[in-house]
């Protein structure tokens, strides 16, 4: 936790002043460009008509959450190489989505995930959208209360820890915000949060990497050597091992993390929403490709900036104003350009965390409506104002779970409510997406099987897990039930999705889908009605 | 079962007339059916192996075997800090070449595959149409989606 105020107060006036003004401007432009007749396929979907450059900044505002710009530049500042191997699994995780995923899932898709496995598995649909309603309503809310306490830590790096008052209105305005967004401006709206916020960060973090490496003269040479100098590490500050180090289950734990990130951010649901809205797949793969390149970009600067902090800072400042590293991106704003700097950050950050948890509350709200209300409960004779109606409800339903939840769990650290979700995105969806996709036997007794088993099976393992209970830093210190070593589930619960999808579908003796679905799909597939 | 509007509504009128009363040839027993998923899937897999394979073999290498990674190379760069930068450029490489191989080796297969699919479900259409009488423009249970 935080132990000091880090920043003066002109720089929170001026971001105050600041975030008002571009939530004022986007919120107006989100409820202009809002759906304007009752088409459910403009609210989940929104403008298809826009260019690769902009489904590709909407992909990458979608993905970079305020975790990436406060939280791995800190680790970066305080732990070196092993924060920058962090930001490496967080570009490579795209490649997966524009190699294997993006296209094939865009072809067969509709408006949710749910679609495309419906299409795949006609006659058992409505139990596997509801497992998939399930899941990704838990990814969403976990993710969506990492978002809001993020915003308490934000906060905090201001005005110290805040009083109760303070965090209630901090959780509330800002989940105020994220429902006037998804539920009013749909898909529309968020693609215009998204945009001007992906436009934000990257020319916010180039800057500010740029600025940092004009200090150094551009000699990336004098960079490293004066962070590892002030470090308090000396070299080995620029060798593996400072956070991930030591026993063999901490190295473990980190290959576990990186695995989570790596194939979790194909099943995350509002990335998977986000992939389906480019007109056709020769556009889809012009946007993911700027994603990638955007993405890195970012994620090099953030690099770029965590060693500047700790360079032009020493690791000292930085730990004691915030022990997680958090507020290293702030403090380096400050030391570089002043208040003015800073506040400009620092909206950047909260604006980063509004357009994430806009996103997830949209996708969630896409899923209850769509698959569980339309397609299970009203088996499809829903009419589209009724959908509608029924997605801007369970969008305002969702953020009120979030902001309570959030209030609940104010303390949590962001990173590890965040890594949960990717570790159940990993091994409940993904592996349902990949054998829907690529397995012709898989069978819908399988897919129930992988999502509730692979759900199931990350919550318990990180229950059991030291985020819990036994170590100072978790939710009960004095408790220990901890009998699982590692703070991260996935390289125990992937594998275990995997093999529970493919167990059931072996097992499964029920009457088999007709053979016509599957080779229906495939061509849907693989030829695709777009052109 | 959702209902899937038919998805093109300008199906040909006309009729074809040599070829109206054999039954249509499936797309998905054609040979260029079976390329098109072999050089698709082929592709992708081998290059996500490769790219994401490549990266935690380098998460691995960084955390089992430091001393390797630790070597310098210039000033303070070390191999890992290399190898880390060469991740970057891998992913830049990997996507360069999906994308040719989308263009030269996949994107024609789909092509021709979807103007035959086209051809095959209007001659579909004439069948049921003339089977049913007027009315129905398309058979029950061709899913297709509208285009947005």
């Amino acid at each position: 936790m935080v132990t000091a105020a880090a920043i003066d107060d002109s720089s929170l006036q001026l971001t105050f002043v600041l975030f008002l003004t571009v939530v004022v401007i986007t919120l107006f432009t989100a409820l202009l460009t809002a759906p304007q007749r009752d088409e459910i396929s403009e609210f989940y979907l929104g403008n298809r008509a826009m260019s690769p450059l902009r489904n590709g900044l909407a992909m990458c505002g979608d993905y970079l959450s305020a975790a990436t710009l406060l939280g791995s530049t800190g680790l970066v500042a305080l732990t070196g190489y092993d924060g920058l191997m962090y930001l490496g699994g967080t570009t490579v995780a795209w490649m997966m989505v524009l190699l294997l995923i993006a296209e094939p899932l865009h072809r067969t898709g509709k408006f949710t995930l749910g679609d495309t496995v419906a299409l795949r598995l006609p006659r058992q649909q409505r139990p596997v959208r509801v497992a998939l309603a399930v899941c990704i309503l838990a990814i969403a809310t976990l993710y969506l209360v990492a978002q809001l306490v993020g915003s308490v830590a934000l906060l905090t790096q201001f005005t110290g820890v805040p009083s109760g008052t303070t965090r209630t209105l901090c959780v509330v305005v800002i989940g105020v915000f994220v429902i006037l967004y998804a539920s009013l401006g749909g898909m529309p709206g968020a693609t215009v949060i998204q945009i001007i916020k992906a436009v934000m960060l990257v020319v916010g973090v180039l800057f500010t990497a740029g600025w940092v490496l004009h200090h150094f003269d551009w000699n990336p040479n004098a960079l490293l050597e004066r962070a590892s100098e002030r470090s308090g590490s000396g070299l080995s500050f620029l060798e593996p091992g400072l956070r991930y180090g030591g026993t063999v289950s901490n190295k473990l734990d980190f290959l576990s993390l990186e695995l989570a990130i790596v194939l979790g951010l194909a099943a995350l649901p509002h990335v998977l929403m986000r992939l389906l809205t480019p007109r056709n797949s020769g556009v889809l793969r012009s946007s993911v490709l700027w994603a990638v390149g955007l993405v890195s970009a970012v994620c090099f600067g953030a690099g770029i900036m965590g060693l500047g902090a700790t360079a032009l800072l020493g690791r000292d400042t930085i730990e004691s104003t915030d022990r997680t590293g958090n507020a290293s991106v702030l403090l380096l704003a400050h030391e570089l350009g002043g208040s003015v700097l800073t506040a400009l950050l620092t909206c950047l950050a909260y604006l980063t965390l509004l357009a994430v948890a806009v996103g997830l509350t949209l996708a969630a709200a896409s899923s209850l409506a769509h698959d569980l209300y339309s397609e299970v409960i009203r088996k499809g004779r829903a009419s589209e104002t009724e959908e509608l109606t029924v997605a801007r409800l369970s969008g305002a339903v969702i953020g009120v779970l979030g902001i309570l939840l959030a209030l609940v769990a104010w303390g949590a650290n962001t990173a590890t409510l965040a890594f949960l979700a990717f570790a159940i995105a990993a091994s409940a969806i993904l592996p349902t997406i990949i054998y829907t996709l690529f397995w012709r036997r898989f069978s819908a007794k399988g897919a129930l099987l992988s999502l509730y088993g692979g759900l199931l099976c990350s919550v318990l393992l990180a229950t059991f897990s030291p985020v819990v209970s036994s170590t100072p830093g978790s939710f009960y210190p004095e408790a220990d039930f901890a009998w699982f070593p590692l703070q991260n589930p996935g390289i125990v619960s992937i594998p275990a999705g995997f093999l529970l999808g493919w167990l059931g579908t072996v097992l499964d003796k029920g009457p088999a889908e007709d053979a016509s679905a599957h080779e229906e799909f495939e061509v849907r597939m693989l030829v695709g009605a777009d052109d | 079962m959702p209902e899937y509007s038919p998805r093109r509504d300008d199906t040909p009128t006309f009729p074809l007339p040599h070829i109206e009363h054999t039954a249509p040839p499936r797309i998905s027993d054609h040979p260029e059916f079976h390329s098109l998923r072999r050089a698709q899937r082929r592709f992708g897999i081998r290059a996500t192996v490769l790219s994401v394979g490549g990266f935690l073999l380098y998460v691995l290498l960084s955390s089992f075997v430091p001393s390797v990674m630790n070597q310098p190379l210039f000033g303070r760069l070390t191999v890992g800090l290399t190898l880390g930068l060469g991740q970057f450029v891998i992913m830049g490489v990997t996507a360069w070449c999906h994308v040719r191989h989308m263009r030269t080796r996949v994107d024609p297969l789909a092509r021709g595959l979807r103007s035959r699919l086209h051809e095959t479900e209007s001659r579909r259409a004439r069948t049921a149409a003339s089977a049913q009488g007027a009315g129905q423009p398309l058979p029950h249970g061709t899913r297709g989606f509208r285009t947005w």
